[in-house]
């Protein structure tokens, strides 16, 4: 125990160690405000940057930049209403109603201390259970997949709007621009209209910040001449009161955030809408509707995708399997520098657990202090004058959607949705569900695949595969609640029977 | 910024040095056909800078990925035959032709070095009701079709050892594709799919952690980094044609890239592949270390390509005969 706690801290005894973790993460913030600059590339950079360092300094550097980055995407979309990262998301959904109304300051210092609560929360649940949710995640077979992108899919029902049948085609839509491309399991080109450059299919990246960034400047034209909006800067940090009453809620959007992102091939994105969907369904009583600018709707998903990172580390560290796209090029790096994570690491090398753990820990405290400290300036780009603002964040957008795969057919395909996105704002169709269809798209079509050719295509069999089996039973379960649950039928059924017969129904 | 900064420094480069200037007088290229994190991007990452010191001159990676790596392909064939552009890439553009994926293979390229060989593996769960590649065929003999085999797409590793086998002994099995090894290899692990063809690289810290069990290296002799596991020739001598045979890595260039452009970029890579923490880590990753150029090198890559695209063919699973390519049928 002591020489693990000796290795937990070598990160925090060593001067040059403790800075660059610090570095690491102020930069990660700045790279996740950015839409486009992700942290994934910013990662995959680092490699050939660090690789004749040693790999102590090399992982603190990456493991801050993790951190901070996936909270900075956070920064943006609060302020101007365009997710600096895919994980920020559902942020925005409340999070731009709120610098709407002035309080950019306050929804940026609880989104900071909640990011926080959730980062740990996640490192937790790695420190002290790592083996055995790693274990619970390898259990997740194709057909559990497909079920949770179901319930995916479902989370439509929150992010429609006025009205589900626009979004129904919103997702629907989003779901049809996932599989343009080679197909992944048998290269069979899919809408591609024999272009070669459609073969790798359209950039998520792109349609998110064209949906989001261009769609919202664009629609900022409409009143250019409006004086911005005055940002009250009071209180930045939320009071413990404040943190105890959402702390509950923080630790069942956590749990989600530690398993979908322990889970290989879902991470912080997906943690951070299934969490936002859930805040909706448990909170009763918001002080402000979701949508308009509930505090709900902003502890969740920051505290999900916070708590995603510890849970991308799980399998990780404990199997060599990566928990998503930033973890799996951490593992290539460990290779390059000498070590082999796979199941023996933890057995061979116990040290190189607790020091990342130890730096993710820093890393965390560092988020804190920066994210708390640079808000009054941060809250200064709202109240810019429109005609510089505007372009700002069209410029952005070019760069952001340049940068990720350095190809300028991506700009075009940014450009386009972005048009497109504001056609979709003005007939009152929302942007959410096209990009959770985007996101969904592959997780949903390949899983339905190999679950269906795993039972040599039988429906029968995959029934009796899911109904055998627990995890996928209370998979199934809550997607034939929550689809019951948003249909007349079911709000009939509470009127007449009361809620408990009706959930019986359900399963 | 970056591509910013690399432009500044080209266009300096560019007017500060005559046309007649030494190779390399600006940045190369190198564009690395799959995802960061990756076996090729791990093996080029990581032979690059040893190869750098004796070129004298900067690689700027860049990952380019999409389309079962042609993009990469098409990209650096459509550039200049200078060698400021390297292409580094996996086994799979010699079967793009039989598998319909493009027209462009590394017959449009030069290699400048071809630099390891993985050596394939079959692994099971350590569920499955065989211990053994004899048990396993009996077993999927009595029981056809309910052993599903991992797969990650026709073409990929695991398809051509599938085909391999089935070229030799009957084996009615179900493919379930994933997206790469990793992917498969986790789901070997949960029990997803019963059997894996992959490499031993990617396998092997798991089998050494007794999480999956090995039944056979597809090779013809012993590894050292795995002693107690059989190569398959030992119980079937017939799959000897077909071996050794595996996935590898190598740097290329453009055809007509000037010769003395290509035989320096080979001299720094094959010093590249020397050094001592480069074979560490190609050891500890179970890859046999080639380090071939020039002829030895094309007669490899032709091999390769006859045999792999006719077991694909014979299988049934290519588009287009490689007659059609003039791809000749291995003797």
């Amino acid at each position: 125990m002591t020489e693990a706690l000796q290795f937990f801290l070598i990160s925090w005894l060593d001067l040059k160690l403790l800075g660059l973790v610090a570095l690491g993460t102020f930069a990660g913030i700045y790279v996740g405000a950015i839409p486009g600059l992700s942290v994934t590339m910013a990662v995959s950079i680092l490699i050939s940057f660090t690789f004749a360092w040693d790999v102590y300094p090399a992982l603190c550097l990456m493991v801050g930049i993790y951190m901070g980055g996936v909270y900075g995407g956070s920064r943006t979309a609060i302020l101007l209403n365009i997710p600096g990262a895919p994980s920020a998301i559902a942020t925005a959904l409340d999070g731009y109603p709120l610098a709407q109304k002035g309080q950019a300051g306050e929804a940026i210092g609880l989104s900071t201390v909640m990011s926080f609560v959730g980062g740990f929360i996640g490192i937790g649940v790695l420190a002290v259970a790592a083996p055995f949710v790693s274990e619970f995640a390898l259990t997740f077979q194709p057909r559990d997949y497909m079920l949770l992108a179901i319930l995916g899919i479902l989370l439509v029902g929150s992010l429609s709007g006025e009205s589900l049948l626009k979004g129904v085609f919103a997702g629907a839509l989003g779901l049809l621009i996932g599989a343009v491309g080679l197909d992944p399991l048998t290269a069979e080109e899919r809408f591609t209209f024999g272009m070669v450059e459609l073969w790798g299919g359209i950039s998520f990246i792109a349609v998110m910040i064209g949906l989001f960034g261009v769609s919202e400047a664009l629609t900022q034209l409409h009143h250019i001449d409006k004086a911005a909006v005055k940002q009250t800067i009071g209180r930045i940090v939320p009071s413990w009161r404040a943190v105890g009453k959402y702390l509950p809620l923080s630790l069942q959007t956590s749990s989600i955030g530690v398993i979908i992102g322990a889970l290989p091939g879902t991470g912080g994105d997906i943690a951070a809408l299934m969490a936002y969907d859930h805040a909706k369904r448990v909170t009763k009583k918001p002080e402000v509707p979701f949508g308009e600018g509930a505090a709900e709707g902003l502890v969740a998903p920051e505290t999900a995708n916070n708590a995603a990172v510890g849970g991308a580390f799980i399998p990780m560290l404990t199997l060599g399997i990566p928990g998503d796209a930033v973890t799996a090029i951490i593992i290539g790096a460990m290779f390059i520098h000498g070590l082999n994570p796979g199941p023996m690491l933890m057995i061979e090398q116990p040290q190189m657990f607790w020091f990342i753990t130890g730096a993710l820990v820093l890393a965390n405290i560092f988020m804190l202090i920066f994210g708390l400290t640079g808000i009054r300036l941060f809250t200064k780009i709202v109240e810019m004058p429109r005609a510089v603002l505007i372009p700002l964040i069209l410029l952005l957008s070019i760069v952001g959607a340049y940068a990720v795969n350095n190809s300028i057919t991506d700009v075009y395909w940014m450009l386009l949705f972005g048009a497109f996105g504001y056609l979709l704002k003005t007939y009152g169709y929302q942007v959410g569900p096209v990009i959770l269809g985007v996101i969904l798209s592959r997780l949903i079509d390949e899983n339905w695949r190999r679950a269906i050719i795993s039972e040599q295509e039988d429906l029968g069999r995959l029934f009796m595969g899911i109904f055998t089996s627990p995890l996928s039973l209370v998979l199934f379960g809550a997607v034939v609640f929550i689809f019951i649950s948003q249909t007349p039928l079911w709000t009939g059924l509470r009127a007449r029977f009361g809620t408990a017969r009706a959930r019986g129904d359900g399963v | 910024m970056k591509t910013l900064f690399t432009g500044a420094l080209a266009a300096l480069a560019f007017t500060a040095a005559p046309a007649l200037a030494e190779y390399p007088e600006k940045e190369i290229q190198g564009i690395i056909q799959w995802g960061a994190g990756g076996s090729t991007d791990t093996v080029m990452r990581a032979v690059t800078p040893h190869a750098e010191e004796m070129l004298g001159g900067k690689v700027v990676m860049q990952n380019m990925t999409g389309g079962v790596g042609a993009i990469a392909v098409k990209f650096a064939s459509a550039q200049d035959a200078d060698g400021y552009t390297l292409l580094m890439g996996a086994e799979n553009p010699l079967l793009y032709k039989v598998m319909g994926l493009g027209d462009i293979d590394y017959s449009s390229f030069v290699p400048v070095n071809v630099i390891a060989r993985g050596v394939p593996i079959l692994v099971a769960n350590n569920d499955a009701p065989f211990d053994t590649l004899e048990e396993m065929v009996a077993y999927i003999q009595e029981n056809p079709n309910e052993v599903k085999f991992g797969s990650t797409g026709p073409g990929g590793l695991p398809s051509v050892v599938t085909a391999m086998l089935q070229s030799e002994i009957e084996l009615t099995v179900t493919a379930v594709p994933y997206d790469g090894d990793g992917p498969a290899l986790t789901a070997l692990q949960g029990g997803a799919i019963d059997v894996m063809p992959a490499v031993l690289g990617a396998s092997i810290e798991a089998i050494k952690a007794g999480r999956i069990k090995p039944l056979a290296l597809i090779d013809t002799q012993a590894n050292e980094a795995l002693p107690d596991v059989p190569p398959i020739t030992e119980a079937y001598p017939a799959f000897e044609t077909y071996l050794p045979w595996g996935p590898f890595f190598g740097v290329f260039v453009k055809e007509g890239t000037p010769d003395d452009v290509v035989a320096k970029l080979s001299e720094a890579y094959a010093a590249g592949v020397e050094n001592a923490d480069f074979q560490q880590l190609m050891d500890d990753r179970g890859f046999q270390v080639m380090n071939i150029s020039g002829d030895e090198a094309q007669e490899f890559l032709d091999k390769w390509q006859s045999v792999t695209s006719w077991l694909v063919y014979d299988a049934g699973i290519a588009k287009a005969s490689p007659e059609e390519f003039d791809i000749p049928r291995p003797e």
